[in-house]
């Protein structure tokens, strides 16, 4: 199937009744989710993940890639509105987009954010269509050592390109990938770490990592935040027009950016928040009047939301074409996948091509449905941001709740919901990224695999990783990327030490 | 004393490490496999083992940012406490009580107690979105939540 039928048959999809419904709701209630400041798109696509039981995958997925992009596409309005980000992605949207706001111009704010990701959006899903496609038919020779291989670079980017320290990213992607060995393992039978306590033998369900980890733990923040003001009734969002002038000023960005962007969204690691701030500074370095950033730039606010738009289509690259997510949140997409019996890889395109064509077709649509939800429709929308914390507290933790509940009726799941949202609570008061946690424990059982049928193939040689190019330079790029930061920084202290 | 806080925390990972480890090594044989169920996880507990020894001596001093994040007034902490407790009681008591009676219950008081004061809008979100929810669930997606006492 060429890439043109596919996508006829991925608007088939799409354009469905069905398809049009789920896009609408994916995509609200991403955008809802995405302006609550505290509040990430992991969360949104955890939460959501049990009303999808029982549905049809591809209208599910549909919905699931919609609250994702949905969440990037809403987490600058409460960055410009409210200077608190809706989503680590719409951090930099704030350095230029409150100031904006400040000077009564938020409703231009809104505009600009709109349309720079809208255009971010839609380039990056055309990049999408046309690169992943290419990717799946080369993967699609990928053996066990390659696999285990990106596997292992993927972490390894993860951790490298985490918030703060490198180590205690590692150590979060350790200790998630030791979670995901407890249970009974599926090749030998051998019960590890269970202590013979029934509830444990199939391990922990990724959705009470996901929840705990991301959910409820952005709850216990929210407590600690939840004096915090939202909207006031009275803030005033001024005029969404943009002159001609605007709009010219702001082209140039949201074309490079949204290149940018997607190109990091592709590789491992780096995803919308790392793209945004890449743009942000990309940007001001060629300005003109760079001493403008900071105080209300236009171009301050389309680079980066150009960018991070661009970034989360980028990151379905590596999810729908080789089956391995890049960065936490499509870590959580991965079980989305998995939840409805749905393995990513280089083989859906050909044999579920209606959902891997649905979902990029779907994201056209999603992506005008964003431009409409957030530009004549922003002022009502906005309004989400002034529930009151207390109540939105406890509706997380009981939407939290039901949906551990409801995939296995297990009490004992529910105390190690919390268990983990206190784990995921400690982590970020003592600055521990949880993104390579969960991304380990996703990626854990499948690297386990791989490596074993590698050292299978091999007789127990481990060889097999070094002896053909591909896993080979895979590894060495692993390698350099933790080791260069680390040289580079010991170097810059040792200088330091000197001057002084 | 141990002076730092990453001093702290890498001692409590190298703990870790070390229970994690001990027990990868009791587990136990299977004959037929090349790779062993315990490969993996030795190979994880030594990397622990590694990085937080990493932790306890590295230099990176901890930056105002991070010092803020931890830096929660003790009041704040008892606040948190009485959340889980709450959260503990509804896990407790929600299948024996029922869904909807135990989720009015949490939404109102969990929501007051965080100072939430509007109470006519708290009782009229604590009534519907159980309701709500326990109908898309039950009747709309097939999955039983638990009745509890009340009759429906």
């Amino acid at each position: 199937m060429d890439a043109f039928q596919g996508l006829l048959t991925g608007f088939q999809v799409a354009l469905s009744l069905e398809g049009i419904l789920f896009v609408l709701i994916g995509v609200i209630v991403g955008t809802l989710i995405g302006m609550m400041p505290g509040l990430g798109p992991i969360s949104a696509i955890a939460i959501m993940i049990p009303i999808t039981y029982g549905m049809d995958p591809a209208p599910a997925l549909v919905m699931m890639a919609g609250v994702y992009y949905g969440a990037v596409f809403g987490g600058s309005t409460s960055s410009i509105l409210l200077n608190a980000p809706g989503i680590s992605g719409t951090v930099a949207t704030s350095f230029d987009g409150y100031p904006m706001a400040q000077n009564g111009q938020a409703g231009k704010a809104l505009a600009i954010a709109a349309i720079a990701s809208f255009v971010g959006g839609t380039v990056s899903v055309v990049l999408l269509m046309l690169l992943a496609p290419a990717l799946s038919s080369v993967a699609i020779s990928f053996g066990p050592p390659a696999y285990f291989a990106l596997m292992f670079m993927g972490l390894t980017a993860i951790s490298s390109l985490s918030e703060g320290s490198t180590i205690k990213a590692m150590i979060a992607a350790v200790a998630g990938f030791m979670v995901v060995t407890i249970g009974i393992d599926p090749q030998t039978g051998t019960q590890r770490f269970t202590f013979g306590n029934v509830n444990l033998f199939d391990g922990f369900d990724f959705l009470i990592i996901a929840l705990g980890l991301f959910a409820v733990a952005e709850v216990c923040i929210l407590v600690l935040n939840r004096k915090n003001r939202s909207l006031s009734d009275d803030q005033k969002l001024g005029s969404l027009r943009l002159s001609k002038q605007d709009l010219k000023e702001m082209s140039g960005p949201v074309t490079r950016q949204s290149f940018v962007g997607f190109m990091l969204g592709v590789l491992p690691g780096a995803g919308a928040t790392i793209a945004s701030f890449i743009s942000y500074i990309f940007e001001k370095r060629i300005a003109k009047n760079p001493e403008e950033f900071g105080k209300g730039s236009i171009k301050g606010i389309a680079a980066p939301e150009s960018s991070n738009n661009a970034a989360t289509s980028g990151a379905f690259v590596p999810l729908l074409s080789l089956g391995i997510p890049g960065s936490g949140t499509t870590a959580v997409m991965l079980g989305a996948f998995l939840v409805l019996g749905v393995q990513p890889g280089p083989l859906l395109m050909s044999d579920r091509p209606e959902i891997f064509w649905g979902i990029i077709a779907s994201m056209y649509l999603g992506n005008i449905f964003l431009l409409i939800l957030n530009l004549p429709l922003i002022p009502y929308l906005a309004k989400i941001l002034s529930i009151p914390r207390p109540l939105l507290i406890s509706l997380v933790i009981m939407f939290s709740l039901i949906g551990v509940y409801s995939i296995s009726f297990n009490v004992f799941d529910l105390y190690m919901l919390l268990v983990f949202g206190a784990l995921g609570f400690a982590m970020r008061i003592f600055s521990f990224p949880a993104p390579p946690f969960i991304l380990a424990f996703i990626l854990g059982g499948m690297m386990e695999q791989a490596f074993r049928q590698s050292m299978t193939i091999s007789n127990g040689s481990l060889s097999i990783f070094v002896d053909t190019p591909l896993p080979l330079s895979l590894l060495l790029i692993s390698l350099l990327s933790l080791v260069i930061p680390a040289f580079l920084k010991w170097r810059g202290n040792r200088l330091a030490a000197k001057q002084r | 004393m141990l002076a730092s806080i990453n001093q702290r925390l890498g001692l409590l990972l190298f703990v870790v490490a070390a229970i994690y480890l001990y027990l990868s090594f009791q587990l136990p044989n299977y004959q037929y496999a090349p790779i062993d169920a315990d490969v993996i996880p030795k190979g994880l507990g030594i990397l622990l083992l590694i990085l937080a020894v990493l932790l306890f001596f590295s230099r990176a001093v901890e930056t105002e940012a991070e010092k803020k994040k931890r830096d929660i007034p003790k009041k704040e902490f008892g606040v948190l406490a009485t959340v889980f407790g709450m959260i503990f009681l509804y896990i407790l008591l929600f299948e024996l009580v029922g869904f909807v009676i135990m989720t009015v219950l949490f939404i109102f008081f969990c929501s007051w107690f965080l100072g939430y004061r509007a109470w006519k809008t708290n009782v009229l979100v604590s009534l519907l979105f159980p309701i709500v929810m326990y109908a898309i669930f039950v009747f709309a997606l097939g999955i039983n939540l638990p009745r509890g006492i009340l009759p429906l």
